[in-house]
């Protein structure tokens, strides 16, 4: 693709990118460090007493989130893409408006809707009585229920995506053949969607194995769990580390196995998108589609929002939305702009210099800018504190180490988002301008970052969205009396005042919805 | 879009240069924001100190304290526990306080080197249903573990620090021989079900889910206030002769030995130990006020009319590995 341009030589792009992978290694260096200082019998303890029920805790929940996103992500986007019916464009939104929502604002509202006092509690005892003790969420079930509506949309979105491109050509030719439609859809359909399933589950994995809010507020022991409660209970930072490490390789099996569906999805996909006909539906299925996916929206979508606007007014009511709410939501948004904008800035390089040489190297420093993916929060969060504090140590207690520990764990998605439009940014290209006698600047400005425009702007949007969402690092990091509205559902649903945590969780949802639209818009402009 | 970026980058130096210059005390505070906030208004009401809550977990806190060191920019820090704080001075965080200014606290309730001062306390007791009966035999705390209360007990789970000091105190007045069989007998009991908060364990007990519970003190009164016709009833447990007595722990506050600001810093802990500050807190969340002679709450039981353990509350930090190790080790959920 690039056999012209593959001279190595030391350009601009490359210590750029040099330095970003190497700040983005930090808290992974941390980790090796730390688990080093851990003796034989350290390990052998941890290894017996702690690992084989951290391994099954999180495995199980791993599983059971994956069953949870197939069945509704699969389902969903097979109803949305193969057929047309009224409100088609409505539901899609309302299959990924569940990503406004974090998993422990899920999880908060959930654990109240289920007392005997909340909404489900009360229509539990309505149905089966006041004596049949109504399900509860602390345990393996709850948390799987609670991540399975919260993530499924990263499914619905990838294997959506992937039925509008795929080729109903062969699905035609196997109806020729004489098979029944439920027969294409078993022997055809979805064997060719399984690289966009494989990709879809192993990405909702990703986000169980470092998932903390939702596990913390429903006292699930996983790995991530564990690690925050050895360092921030039990001031064992060794231990932490030692957890860590496994984490690091469990995590790192699954981000392998994304990378590498997402690589089939390529080869699957048609090259020349042919546009999936989609039949209207039949009075009888638009029944049974708006039924599911009106179930699904109930649960993942309607229900938490409801349950926000009722407390927000009730807050509104009492007068208990202050002046410090705004300042808590102004913190927020600077935050989520300043890491947006850096963690955009800090992926260029990388995605570009692995456009140039597209060798080992290249792949190897895009797959060590993905270390956020593979550490949670907490870690992330430690091992910049004590870099920091090491070497750094005058702009500890300032925004820059929070900006700093975002930077780290939300480049991964930066770096992906700007990889597949680098890749439509041929050497020939920039050679063009060069011979043409722009400067590297220039060229920068005037050919690259054009082309790269939409790589950029999804990246942005991306890293903002998460960073707004963000808990376990900030909960760590955060300048003195910083607080974002994260941080504050967090100090208000520990103390239960439904009434203060409601209107940050509504302020949140309303802050990613604009971004959402606006990247569904850029997704849409794409694939048409 | 562009102009917007810029206005939010230059609000966002603002308010950081803003953070720099200020001459506020920085307050790493492990209590509830609601319990905290009146105290602090009041004095700043009567000083003009402005003061900054960071709010978090008191062992979380502590924690950064400790890896910020010199970096630090607290100036105090507050617990919800005497045994963080008992940790805080075995890592030589907090700065020792004259003992002219925290004498008004009895000796039991600070650090021997006064490096941090108990300013309310409360005590771990049993919330008891009015209505089923059977949960009348329990006298003592240790009798949680009988199996007659099977599916009838309310705990929370192991990692809050007010249950571990609970634990701690028990420990300190028997052996871990007890210790161990009791935690046993109740993870028997309570199976895998515990609870998350204290205030839910009161209500399983009023709406009839649970009949018993073991809760600090305050949770049962607040429930009360809110509630005044819930069948449960407040039981003080092990008072018979030979029986250990209440377990107590106090919340605390400390000023950090790496503080800048420490004459503003003596003058908060000065009004949290004065008699106007001390009521605060016996208003706020019905706790024992430390200082002698402010009295608690109306409806709580005066602290000369039960026995409370005769176990110093620097125990509770020196003694919380060992109570942890015993915890997991059963493996208490």
């Amino acid at each position: 693709m690039s056999s012209s341009l593959t001279v190595p030589r030391v350009s601009t792009r490359s210590v750029l990118s040099t330095l970003v992978v190497l700040l983005a290694s930090v808290p992974l260096i941390y980790v090796f460090i730390h688990s080093g200082q851990l003796s034989l019998s350290q390990w052998s303890n941890l290894w017996s007493a702690r690992l084989p029920g951290l391994l099954f805790n999180t495995l199980s929940l791993a599983i059971l989130v994956a069953v949870g996103s197939f069945v509704l992500g699969v389902s969903s986007a097979w109803l949305i893409t193969r057929r047309e019916f009224i409100g088609r464009r409505l539901a899609t939104w309302l299959m990924i408006l569940p990503l406004t929502i974090p998993t422990y604002v899920f999880a908060h509202i959930y654990t109240s809707l289920t007392e005997r006092e909340g909404w489900l509690g009360l229509l539990w005892a309505g149905i089966f009585g006041e004596d049949v003790p109504n399900p509860e969420l602390y345990n393996v079930f709850g948390a799987a229920f609670v991540l399975s509506i919260a993530g499924f949309s990263y499914v619905f979105l990838l294997v959506s995506d992937a039925l509008t491109r795929s080729r109903v050509d062969i699905e035609e030719a196997a109806r020729l053949h004489g098979l029944t439609p439920r027969q294409v859809f078993w022997k055809v359909s979805l064997p060719m969607l399984r690289p966009a399933i494989a990709a879809g589950l192993a990405l909702v994995v990703l986000h169980v194995l470092s998932d903390f809010g939702a596990v913390s507020m429903l006292r699930y022991q996983t790995f991530t769990l564990s690690i925050y409660l050895q360092m921030s209970g039990r001031f064992d930072l060794q231990a932490a580390a030692g957890l860590s490490l496994v984490l690091v390789a469990l995590s790192l099996t699954f981000l392998i196995l994304e990378r590498f569906f997402r690589d089939r999805q390529r080869y699957y996909s048609a090259a020349q998108a042919q546009r999936t006909k989609r039949r209207a539906a039949t009075k009888v299925e638009l029944t049974f589609i708006w039924g599911w996916l009106g179930l699904i929206t109930t649960f993942a979508f309607a229900l938490p929002v409801a349950w926000m606007l009722v407390w927000t007014w009730e807050a509104w009511q009492q007068s208990l939305i202050s002046e410090e709410f705004w300042g808590y939501v102004q913190n927020s948004l600077i935050i989520s702009v300043a890491a947006a904008t850096l963690a955009t800035v800090a992926a260029l390089p990388v995605a570009l210099f692995h456009a140039r040489l597209r060798n080992k190297i290249s792949q190897g420093y895009l797959h060590m800018a993905s270390i956020g993916f593979v550490l949670p929060g907490p870690v992330i969060a430690l091992g910049i504190l004590s870099f920091v504090l090491s070497m750094l140590p005058w702009i500890y207690g300032t925004m820059f180490v929070l900006l700093l520990a975002m930077l780290i764990r939300f480049l991964p998605l930066a770096v992906q988002a700007q990889e597949a439009s680098v890749q439509q940014l041929s050497p020939s290209l920039e050679e063009a301008g060069r011979s043409l006698g722009a400067t590297p600047w220039e060229n920068l400005r005037r050919i690259v970052i054009p082309v790269l425009r939409t790589g950029l702007v999804s990246a942005w949007v991306l890293v903002f969205i998460d960073t707004l969402k963000e808990l376990p690092a900030t909960l760590l990091l955060r300048p003195t009396g910083f607080d974002t509205l994260p941080v504050r559902i967090w100090v208000e649903a520990s103390e239960e005042m439904l009434e203060l945590a409601a209107p940050s969780a509504l302020m949140l949802m309303l802050g990613t919805l604009p971004v959402l639209w606006f990247l569904m818009r850029q997704h849409d402009a794409a694939t048409k | 879009m562009k102009r917007a970026i810029i206005a939010l980058f230059a609000l966002w130096m603002a308010a950081f240069s803003s953070q720099l210059f200020a001459e506020e005390l920085i307050v790493y505070s492990g209590r509830s924001d609601k319990f905290i906030k009146p105290v602090i208004k009041a004095f700043t009401k009567e000083t003009g100190i402005k003061v900054v809550l960071h709010t978090g977990s008191s062992t979380a806190l502590l924690n950064k304290l400790n890896l910020e060191a010199e970096r630090t920019k607290a100036d105090l820090y507050i617990s919800n526990d005497a045994g963080n704080l008992q940790k805080g001075t075995e890592f030589k965080l907090f700065q020792p306080m004259d003992d002219k200014m925290v004498k008004v606290i009895p000796a039991n309730f600070r650090a021997k080197d006064n490096s941090w001062v108990g300013l309310s306390a409360r005590a771990r007791v049993l919330v008891v249903s009015t209505k089923d009966k059977s949960a009348d035999f329990v006298k003592s705390v240790f009798d949680l573990a009988d199996p007659r209360l099977k599916g009838k007990l309310g705990i929370t789970h192991s990692s809050n620090e007010s249950y571990i000091a609970g634990v701690t105190v028990y420990l300190r007045a028997n052996n871990e021989k007890v210790i161990k069989s009791w935690l046993n007998g109740m993870k028997t009991n309570v199976g895998s079900s515990v609870f998350n908060k204290h205030s839910k364990i009161v209500k399983a007990v009023a709406n009839g889910r649970k009949s018993i519970g073991l809760v600090n003190h305050y949770y049962i009164y607040r429930h009360l206030a809110k509630h005044p016709d819930a069948p449960i009833k407040v039981v003080l447990p092990d008072q018979r002769k030979d029986d250990m007595g209440v377990a107590w722990n106090v919340a605390g506050v400390a000023i950090v030995k790496h503080s800048s600001k420490k004459k503003a810093a003596q003058q908060l802990v000065e009004f949290m130990v004065s008699e106007a500050g001390q009521k605060l807190f016996a208003e706020v969340n019905q706790e024992y006020p430390t200082r002698p002679g402010v009295p608690a709450a109306e409806k709580v039981p005066t602290r000369a009319s039960y026995k409370v353990a005769d176990v110093p509350m620097t125990d509770l930090g020196e003694y919380r590995s060992a109570t942890l190790d015993i915890i997991e080790a059963v493996g208490m959920p």
